[in-house]
């Protein structure tokens, strides 16, 4: 009996690495191989190419340490900071509405989270340029209500950027903050209130830490991606100088694949580094929320 | 057992395959076309050219210059029958060997180009590429809300301007703007011209409302900004979406580009390369061609072909008379481009 117990455990073995090794393949050869190639451009000479003969430097990294290139990385993460605080004031109370509406108005509120994805990102801002434009439709009510006399130029503004970056953004803050919600037990809360808690004070202590998890999860899932994010700014003129421009413009312009890379390397361990402190923190693994 | 006789089977009959394309390819009636987005018109262009020769066209597409290079290399000089893409990377795929001479027997009517427009850097005999459509950065402002006359770079550093400027979020072509304006080269390398030209970019700063690379007409359109600099194709769809606005031919100098079209070193197609070149050359077709894109034609006898609404407009045909003026943003090196890209980079930040 104990063979055949044997046997059968290094049959089930047998059958789960077949099943794990497309996604290990697939997460070496799209994700590990291209990121080594990076790493590995980033740490040669400018000019080379990662291979063999390359001489190894770390120059590339060192010219990073200037003050308009840190300044650079500042203006992206002060972009996903903003970003961050508006999707969260604006996202938690709309979760937390959504979490307590009734069936119909929940899916109602749902599927006006959710429609929007349906349609590229891209068109939608285009979309927002053409309402925020000179003679666009916000200006002329606006003139029409005898608001202002002449037209607000919205577009190119950091207002503008900002915008449009929340309006992106903000999902990925209302879905972990509405499971969060969603989650709760009300009765602790109703509980609370029994106690004599005033609804304020209901909220902070009890409502507000069950629901924590949600926030962190959302403001890091808002906050990462905000920091490489450059097209938006692109598009609504902002003119602002951001990482990913940066990065793109070594590429592409000075054609500099080194520095570039350096640069891209630096934003990778960023990101990565919000992460790991956002887990040790004791925020949960985002592939679920 | 089986299945590895099988596989091995496949394999060997995919192997077949391939060797048999390799042998046929040179005689297929097959030619790839690698160039951007909506830069040959399908039905005006292509379908006329698939119909009359029985060629089936492919069209893939690059987003930038530097992407196809990167292709283009990795091929090997191969893959591709027709390039299209602009005059300062030409040069550098000629001078690495990845072009070939086309055939003037196939292309007989080379001669049709405006000899302004060819002898060019990127083929200094004519004999690689064939100029496609030319283009040069161009003011337009809207003279209803801008109270000065603006008709040198120069004007746009006026205090009246404050806020209303929209330029392209390019360092080469801004600062090569500003060079311009100080009597320099666009190309310039000179440390101290390069610093006194970052000073004067940075005194342009309250006049700047945008940067945006391309679009720029939408702006001036809607009223959001009253002056733009911007290209060829922007500046007359701005014209036609507003007749009264007014296009600046700047005093100082002209910005200039030329996208042409080549044939790889190892083209698989290359006869029916030859004979697309030749098709572009037709009057008829370089007519439409240069409509479809909004540039102006480099094609001379194209000119009978034009249509009125084409050959009135100022933005297209004011080159022909200013094309001693008109400068190549040429590829630097990249500590040079670098210089540039520092400056670019500076500024943007104290916006």
């Amino acid at each position: 009996m104990a063979h055949n117990g044997d046997a059968l455990r290094r049959r089930e073995k047998r059958r789960s690495i077949l099943f794990t090794l497309p996604m290990a393949l697939f997460a070496a050869l799209l994700v590990a191989l291209p990121l080594i190639y990076v790493l590995g451009t980033s740490l040669v000479e400018s000019g080379q190419d990662f291979s063999l003969g390359a001489t190894f430097t770390l120059e590339n990294y060192r010219r990073i340490l200037r003050a308009d290139y840190l300044l650079v990385f500042l203006n992206s993460l002060q972009l996903a900071f903003f970003t961050t605080v508006i999707s969260l004031l604006i996202g938690y109370p709309f979760a937390y509405c959504m979490a307590r509406a009734g069936r119909k108005w929940r899916f109602i509120l749902m599927m006006l989270v959710i429609i929007p994805f349906w349609t590229s990102a891209l068109v939608r801002i285009y979309g927002w340029k053409i309402l925020l434009q000179g003679n666009g439709l916000i200006n002329t009510v606006l003139k029409r209500l005898g608001l202002i006399e002449t037209s607000i130029k919205f577009l190119g503004s950091y207002g503008s950027v900002l915008l449009a970056m929340v309006y992106c953004m903000i999902s990925f803050m209302i879905l972990p903050c509405h499971s969060a919600v969603d989650k709760m037990d009300f009765t602790l809360v109703e509980a609370a209130r029994d106690l004599g808690a005033p609804p304020w004070r209901a909220f902070l202590t009890v409502t507000l830490p069950l629901t924590t998890p949600g926030i962190l999860a959302g403001c890091v899932l808002v906050f990462v991606p905000c920091v490489g994010i450059f097209y938006l700014s692109d598009i609504m003129g902002g003119g602002l100088m951001l990482i990913g421009n940066l990065i793109r413009d070594q590429l592409l312009k000075v054609r500099d694949w080194n520095f570039g890379s350096a640069l891209s390397m630096v934003l990778v361990l960023l990101t990565a580094g919000i992460y790991a402190v956002y887990r040790k923190c004791g925020g949960k693994d985002l592939g679920v929320f | 057992m089986r299945k590895i006789c099988v596989l091995l089977l496949t394999l060997a009959m995919l192997c077949t395959c391939a060797l048999a394309e390799t042998v046929n390819a040179r005689d297929e009636a097959v030619l790839n076309i690698f160039t951007w987005e909506g830069y040959i018109d399908y039905e005006t262009v292509i379908k006329p050219f698939e119909e009359e020769t029985g060629i089936k066209v492919n069209y893939a597409t690059f987003a930038s210059n530097e992407e196809m290079y990167e292709k283009l290399a990795a091929a090997k000089g191969g893959d591709y029958d027709i390039i299209l893409a602009s005059d300062y990377m030409l040069n550098r795929v000629r001078e690495d060997g990845l072009m070939q001479k086309f055939d003037p027997e196939i292309v007989d009517n080379y001669g049709n180009l405006n000899p302004d427009f060819t002898h060019q850097f990127f083929d200094p005999d004519n004999e690689y590429v064939v100029p496609y459509v030319s283009g040069i950065p161009l003011i337009v402002y809207d003279p209803s809300v801008v109270g000065i006359e603006i008709k040198s770079f120069n004007d746009l550093w006026d205090a009246s301007l404050t806020d209303s400027l929209g330029l392209i979020d390019d360092a080469r072509v801004t600062i090569g703007m500003v060079l311009l304006s100080m009597g320099q080269s666009m190309n310039t390398t000179d440390d101290a011209i390069l610093a006194e030209a970052a000073e004067k970019l940075d005194a342009l700063k309250p006049n700047i409302h945008v940067l945006e690379y391309e679009n720029l007409h939408n702006y001036l359109v809607s009223g959001d900004v009253a002056v733009a600099y911007t290209f060829t194709p922007f500046v007359a769809l701005a014209l036609d979406a507003n007749p009264d606005l007014q296009v600046v031919w700047p005093e100082e100098g002209l910005g200039f580009g030329i996208d042409g079209c080549f044939i790889p070193s190892a083209a698989p197609h290359a006869k029916n390369a030859n004979r697309f070149l030749e098709f572009l050359l037709r009057p008829e077709i370089a007519a439409i061609c240069a409509e479809w894109q909004y540039y102006c034609s480099p094609n001379a006898a194209a000119q009978d072909c034009l249509e009125d609404w084409y050959k009135e407009n100022p933005v297209f045909n004011g080159i022909y008379d200013r094309i001693g003026d008109a400068e190549y943003v040429m590829n630097l090196s990249t500590e040079d481009e670098q210089k540039f890209q520092d400056i670019w980079t500076k500024f943007k930040l104290s916006l």
